[in-house]
């Protein structure tokens, strides 16, 4: 999402909600959470999500604005969020994409393709054609390019 | 008990150990599984909002952990992105 901000930042704003945590210690812990170092307990309160989501934008330097759901988890229930989602809402304020439940049907393409088909593509040097890959396309959609 | 009841109860168990199996198999391992349908399961929802309808509203804790915003406050100039996710 971060690559996709960035080639619309100046088209569309962008926001995160941190919801309650998908595999903390004390629930559904992964391996993966392990071998990652993202070892959290399911925060009791909003102190505890707001250290929390403080350690996320830190270790990865996240640029885009964020903003914590409640403890009741009025944004999570309002949009059905959880465990992550993707939304777009216009100017007019309506549900202009509704992006599927994740974590099987989160799709940043999806998104990366709305933007494009109002916006225009934007295209990546590293889909482009170089002299040292002649044979290399752009992808047939922008979507095709758009990493999660 | 009559035949019938213990072929009944049979293929009931054989279906269920392959259901466990085939979930087993989608979530990674036996204990994958019991999280999925312990802690994922019962809170993810499809929910009823569609394109076209209005954006509902929700107030939001800024990470200084002290200001509150609106999603909507974030609306109406250009379209807005809402990225919903956890850390884990």
């Amino acid at each position: 999402m971060v690559e996709i901000y960035n080639d619309y930042k100046d088209h569309a704003d962008f926001l995160t909600v941190y919801v309650r945590e998908a595999h903390p210690t004390d629930e559904w812990q992964m391996k993966s959470n392990v071998k990652d170092d993202v070892c959290y307990a399911q925060p009791k309160n909003l102190a505890q999500r707001v250290a929390i989501a403080n350690d996320f934008i830190k270790r990865f330097n996240y640029p885009i604005a964020f903003g914590i759901d409640d403890i009741n988890n009025a944004a999570e229930a309002a949009y059905s969020a959880w465990p992550e989602r993707l939304y777009v809402i216009d100017e007019s304020g309506r549900i202009a994409y509704r992006g599927g439940m994740g974590p099987f049907h989160y799709d940043p393409a999806e998104v990366r393709a709305w933007l494009a088909a109002r916006y225009g593509a934007v295209a990546h040097p590293a889909t482009a054609p170089t002299p040292a890959n002649p044979t290399a396309t752009p992808p047939s959609t922008p979507a095709a390019s758009a990493t999660k | 008990m009559t035949l019938f009841w213990k072929w009944a109860i049979a293929v009931f168990l054989v279906v269920l150990l392959a259901a466990f199996l085939a979930l087993c198999k989608m979530a990674g391992s036996p204990k994958d599984a019991y999280g999925m349908v312990r802690y994922a399961l019962p809170h993810m929802h499809r929910g009823n909002l569609k394109v076209g309808d209005d954006a509902p509203d929700a107030r939001l804790l800024a990470l200084d952990g002290t200001d509150h915003f609106h999603i909507r406050e974030r609306t109406g100039s250009r379209p807005l992105v809402v990225i919903f996710g956890s850390y884990t």
